[in-house]
């Protein structure tokens, strides 16, 4: 079957929303066939393994049955009074059933449908084909605002169902002042797939502190995921993002500083084991002066795996006075692994900083030396070693996210 | 075999090395017996950095002939690890940063490592930071360095004393400093020059490595070597490095013209 | 005025090159097709081989499609419209120079090149090139003392067909890409250089293209061959008249270092950019690529790019033996409406191979200024090595830099580090040049070149002096 037909016969096998939901499908299932398949010729897809990406739309739609997770989804430990859970593993309205905290308020329906999309707009990604596929085959939307700081964590898990597509949009206004910490995390199952698109709007002087624990569970998983961020002036961004054991995971991480004079931190880490194809595609852009970039992203690249970073920089002439630094670390610790990596950097004004940097290699010999010399062994050294390397990112990570990343030395092979 | 003292530890008999097919060391003799000081003088490229980081085992540096025995084991047959269980320390002229380890979790396997090859109970984290904590003062360090990385964004001081916390912890038998006091402020060199005078016991000894006298003003040395071309030339006691602090090393050279004039 | 704009305004120097001469020239009708293809290899008395070659890549050229780079907006070539062979009126390549076209001669004494034996550079072999072939070779005799074979490409071909069927087209292949394929069908001249075993060039040999004709392309063919433990430096110097209409060059450039053989290649380009508001100019579609064959070989590139309305072009290097050693230093300088994307490959395929990129890349006024590189490590590049470091700098709110590096790896025993860094003039450096005596503009020209420096450090001798001048120029203009 011609990649053309798959996406058709998916299409027409896409259950029909409710609500404010419905429009949504309809434009988004008018949008895929125009945009197309996505194939190699086009620069932001030439890594992907498309043969994957295609086999995520032969599974079912958002058949909404449970499976048995990695870890025990019914049974987390309490979040005590610092963090307020929700849990998207149902479909239908989650609003509904959300009791949220004082100081955060779900959006209305007329409030989704003015929003809706338009931060992807802005980020410049609303026309391509995972923000397409999403919108046909969204069945479940969480939208709040946030208007206060001194705020519980947010904590929002997605599950997703063996052999199934799973659609999800979230998005958080954060009011001028407000602060948050928020910390997504997205579990795979057996020959799932998840699409998950948040859109994130921050006021005047706000604060996100934004975590993601994507664990696929290395079965056969799959993630595509959109995170789209607007900042006004004077407001600062934290992203941290994990990502580990997925079949194929594309990652997008998109911001956009309306108008410059804002802080985003953009810290990512992918641990690539078996067959996995992980792959971060950042963009940030500067539409106004005096706006600051600090990245950091790594990679571990393990076995047959292939791990794929791809981070654009913007800088227009508006945007005078930028200070943007990028350094992407990556670690190849197989001979059948590949990496690959690419910063790019577009600048047109004349008076910035920006830098960036990309290295490759294994552990260094001069610090397995040092710790060796301590008396600590070649592998325990090399176990340290991918742990503080890791440690660098998790780190950032908000809200109580050791629960989700303590075993994540079992998971870097090589370590052992 | 050549009958060993049993207070030797360590023996270097014509060693030669090199680093990246380079030839360095080109035969290095040198006995040293338990409650020994020695202090290992020379110029830069002398060979002196690389002695040091033979007889710990750096990977990149290949023994091509000699031996060195510690305790009456050959040394050259273990891996570095194995020789820092077994009691071999080398403090680093730059020790290495290394970012998101854990000082603390790299000190208690480090220590761990040791104490279980010397039949030790191994410790646990509590436990663990009951012994460094008690440690620190030897080298006035706060506690707060614990929660750093491994010498990350230390000031020269701070590595160097870090060095000396992991020996204290590590309690070795040899010692090799290797220019523990480059770097130092009078203060900072006073701090680590008493730690380590404190280490050091009658069952142990220490190889200061160094290019000035100062540092052999705090901790008096039982020998001084000098080292040139990757030898040692000369042996003698405390006053032969002052007099090389006097006389600076063009005297040096004279020396070896004296001696080359014999030949 | 703030400094940003007085160096905006300087930054523009009429074109010293941009004159024509006189000749009679023999033209064949413009367009191309199959006949064209057989014209042109009859003109040049071509054995059958090569009029094969030349028939293979046309037929794989209409097959193939004109790159889209996204950077890249230039109106559509037609390629029906351009003249693929002009020469020149004379009766055969001259045997010595005193039989040539005075005009020729004066042309490239005027252009700072003389061939002429009384006047000629000293220790310099020149191979001039105007339009599709090339008038005059110096120094030829001497080299071929020590073995060494300089001559035009069409003389390469009647007298070594051996060497040209070997190695013609096995670096960079007909069908690499939609220009090298052009190229192929349709090269004209270029030069031809075979270093034998063992042998140290004696001195630097050099080629000079000039383009003469409005009308006509260039797509002139160089090849480089040092064979065991040669070594040879060659230097490539270019220059345009003026035009209002866009002139087409694409070159193939195929280097070749056996076993321990050093190939170091130097380029000022400085073709006629185009005015300042962007009419006119060369479009230089350029493929270079050296093959580092041979054990602990070695190819150099190092290349300041001046000129030209767009400039497309990345000299590469495919590391195949063992220890082999490629480099790559560029300065790549735009102004106006210029657009240059350019930077290199470094293939890694060798065990302890070892690459190094240095790129410096100044744009100005409203022109687009991008790095592009490929490094890639095989998977039995044990051991491999690579550092690249890109640096931009940026004169004026309107001109753009862009930087993609490729990185690809697939060997856990190698080791890349890149390094990149944008930048503007530095006021405070400029202030402290001009509160010691330096004038503005001087002190402008300073800076860059202190920007570039790690560039002309590797440039031959020669060449350094005359590309800081170049940059110097075209920095140079009247202040206020």
């Amino acid at each position: 079957m011609t990649n053309d037909l798959i996406v058709q016969k998916w299409l027409n096998s896409i259950p029909e929303a409710k609500g404010i939901l419905k429009n949504i499908q309809e434009s988004g299932k008018q949008c895929v066939p125009k945009i197309g398949f996505p194939t190699h010729k086009e620069e932001d897809w030439k890594l992907t393994n498309l043969k994957r990406l295609s086999n995520i739309l032969e599974l079912n739609i958002n058949t909404n049955k449970e499976t048995n997770h990695q870890i025990d989804i019914n049974n987390l430990p309490n979040p005590g009074k610092d963090y307020f859970r929700i849990l998207l593993k149902d479909n239908g309205n989650p609003q509904d059933k959300i009791k949220f905290p004082k100081g955060i308020e779900p959006l209305t329906d007329s409030e989704i449908e003015k929003s809706i999309g338009q931060t992807l707009e802005e980020c410049q990604c609303h026309k391509t084909w995972p923000i397409a596929i999403n919108n046909s085959s969204i069945n479940q939307i969480l939208a709040f605002k946030v208007n206060e700081n001194n705020l519980p964590g947010i904590e929002i898990i997605i599950p997703a169902n063996s052999k199934d597509f799973n659609s999800k949009r979230i998005l958080i206004h954060l009011e001028d002042n407000a602060e948050l910490n928020l910390l997504e995390v997205i579990l795979g199952s057996e020959s799932s797939a998840q699409s998950h698109i948040i859109e994130i709007v921050m006021g005047k002087n706000s604060k996100l502190n934004h975590g993601l624990i994507s664990l696929g569970g290395n079965k056969k998983s799959n993630l595509l995921s959109h995170i789209a961020t607007q900042q006004k002036e004077n407001s600062e961004y934290s992203f941290t993002f994990i990502q580990e054991g997925w079949n194929l995971s594309r990652l997008e991480p998109r911001v956009v500083q309306t108008s410059g004079n804002a802080k985003t931190n953009l810290k990512g880490l992918q641990i690539c084991n078996n067959n996995d194809q992980i792959a971060t595609h950042s963009f940030v852009k500067f539409n106004g002066p005096n706006g600051e970039l600090d990245q950091l992203q790594k990679a571990i690249a393990n076995d047959q795996s292939h791990s794929i970073f791809n981070g654009v920089i913007e800088v227009p002439q508006i945007a005078q006075q930028t200070k943007a630094a990028q350094l992407s670390r990556n670690l190849i610790l197989s001979k059948r692994a590949q990496i690959d990596t690419k910063p790019q950097l577009e600048i047109i004004a004349d008076d910035v900083r920006c830098s960036h940097g990309a290295t490759i290699s294994q552990l260094q010999e001069e610090e397995i030396f040092y710790l060796r010399s301590r008396g600590i062994n070649n592998e325990s050294a090399n176990a340290l070693l991918l742990k503080g390397f890791c440690q660098e990112i998790l780190k950032n990570l908000p809200c109580n996210s050791t629960y989700w990343t303590a075993n994540f030395n079992d998971l870097i092979k090589g370590s052992e | 075999m050549t009958k060993i003292d049993s207070t030797t530890l360590l023996e270097i008999k014509d060693l030669v090395a090199s680093v990246e097919d380079q030839q360095i060391l080109n035969g290095v003799n040198l006995k040293i017996k338990a409650g020994e000081i020695h202090a290992i003088m020379g110029r830069n490229g002398c060979g002196k950095s690389t002695l040091s980081k033979v007889i710990a085992g750096h990977p990149a540096y290949k023994v091509i002939s000699g031996n060195v025995l510690f305790k009456n084991q050959n040394l050259l047959e273990l891996e570095a690890e194995e020789r820092a269980r077994i009691g071999i320390f080398l403090g680093f002229q730059y020790p290495i940063e290394i970012p998101g380890v854990s000082n603390l979790e790299f000190l208690r396997v480090a220590t761990n490592s040791r104490r279980k090859e010397i039949g030790e109970t191994e410790l646990d984290t509590f436990e663990f930071e009951d012994l460094v904590r008690a440690k620190l003062d030897l080298v006035q360090m706060k506690p707060t360095f614990l929660e750093r990385s491994v010498n990350e964004g230390f000031s020269g001081g701070e590595k160097k004393r870090n060095e000396i916390l992991q020996m204290a912890l590590l309690n070795p038998s040899v010692a090799i400093l290797d220019e523990t006091d480059s770097g130092l402020d009078i203060d900072a060199l006073r701090i680590v020059a008493s730690g380590v005078k404190k280490l050091s016991t009658k069952s142990t000894a220490t190889i200061l490595i160094t290019h000035y006298q100062r540092l052999l003003n705090e901790i008096t040395p039982d020998y001084v070597h000098i080292m040139s071309d990757g030898k040692i030339m000369q042996t003698g006691g405390p006053e032969l490095a002052i007099e090389l602090e006097k006389e600076g090393y063009d005297w040096l050279n004279k020396y070896e013209e004296i001696k080359g004039d014999k030949s | 005025m703030s400094n940003a704009n007085t160096v905006d305004q300087i930054v523009s120097k009429p074109y010293k090159y941009g004159f024509t001469t006189d000749i009679e020239t023999e033209k064949i009708d413009k367009g191309i097709n199959e006949d064209i293809v057989r014209l042109i290899s009859l003109k040049k008395k071509e054995p059958e081989f090569l009029l094969n070659f030349r028939l293979r890549a046309y037929s794989q050229w209409l097959k193939m499609k004109e790159p889209d780079w996204a950077e890249l907006k230039y109106p559509k070539i037609d390629y029906q419209d351009i003249i693929y062979y002009a020469a020149p009126k004379q009766n055969q390549k001259k045997a010595s120079l005193e039989e040539v076209d005075p005009k020729l001669l004066e042309t490239f004494d005027k252009l700072g090149i003389p061939l002429s034996e009384q006047k000629r550079i000293a220790n310099v072999a020149v191979d001039a090139v105007f339009d599709s072939v090339s008038i005059a070779t110096t120094y030829k005799e001497k080299l071929a003392e020590s073995g060494v074979i300089f001559c035009s490409i069409s003389e390469a071909v009647s007298l070594y067909p051996e060497l040209i069927k070997r190695y013609l087209g096995s670096v960079v292949p007909i069908t690499d890409n939609f220009f090298a394929a052009l190229n192929s069908a349709v090269f004209s001249d270029g030069s031809f250089v075979f270093i034998p075993k063992g042998v140290k060039c004696p001195m630097d040999l050099s080629s000079y293209f000039r383009i003469n004709s409005g009308d006509t392309g260039q797509f002139e063919r160089t090849l480089i061959i040092a064979e065991e433990r040669a070594s040879v430096s060659y230097l490539e110097g270019c220059t345009a008249p003026m035009f209002d209409t866009n002139t087409l060059h694409a070159a193939v450039v195929e280097l070749i270092a056996l076993d321990d053989a050093t190939i170091k290649y130097s380029t000022v380009q400085n073709w006629y950019s185009g005015n300042e508001k962007g009419v006119g100019g060369i479009y230089n579609f350029v493929t270079k690529r050296g093959e580092c064959r041979g054990k602990r070989s070695k190819i150099s590139w190092s290349q300041v790019e001046t000129g030209s309305a767009i400039t497309w072009k990345y000299p590469s290097c495919i590391l195949k033996g063992n220890g082999s050693v490629g480099e790559f230093y560029s300065i790549a300088l735009t102004n106006n409406f210029q657009k240059a994307d350019t930077g290199t490959k470094m293939i890694h395929v060798g065990s302890n191979s070892r690459s190094k990129i240095v790129s410096k890349g100044i744009s100005a006024g409203n022109s687009n200024n991008s790095y592009r590189g490929l490094v890639q490590i095989g998977p039995q590049a044990e051991n491999a090595r690579n550092y690249s470091q890109c640096d931009s700098m940026l004169i004026g709110d309107k001109a753009s830099a862009n930087t993609y590096p490729y990185i690809k790896s697939n060997q856990p025993n190698s080791n890349i580090e890149h390094e990149a860094s944008t930048c503007r003039i530095s006021e405070d450096q400029l202030f402290y040049l001009q509160s010691r005596g330096i004038d503005f503009e001087e002190a402008v020209s300073m800076l860059v070149s202190g920007f570039c420096s790690d560039v002309f450090n590797e440039l031959p001798l020669e060449f350094a002096s005359e590309a800081d001048k170049l940059l110097a120029l075209k920095l140079e203009g009247s202040v206020g």
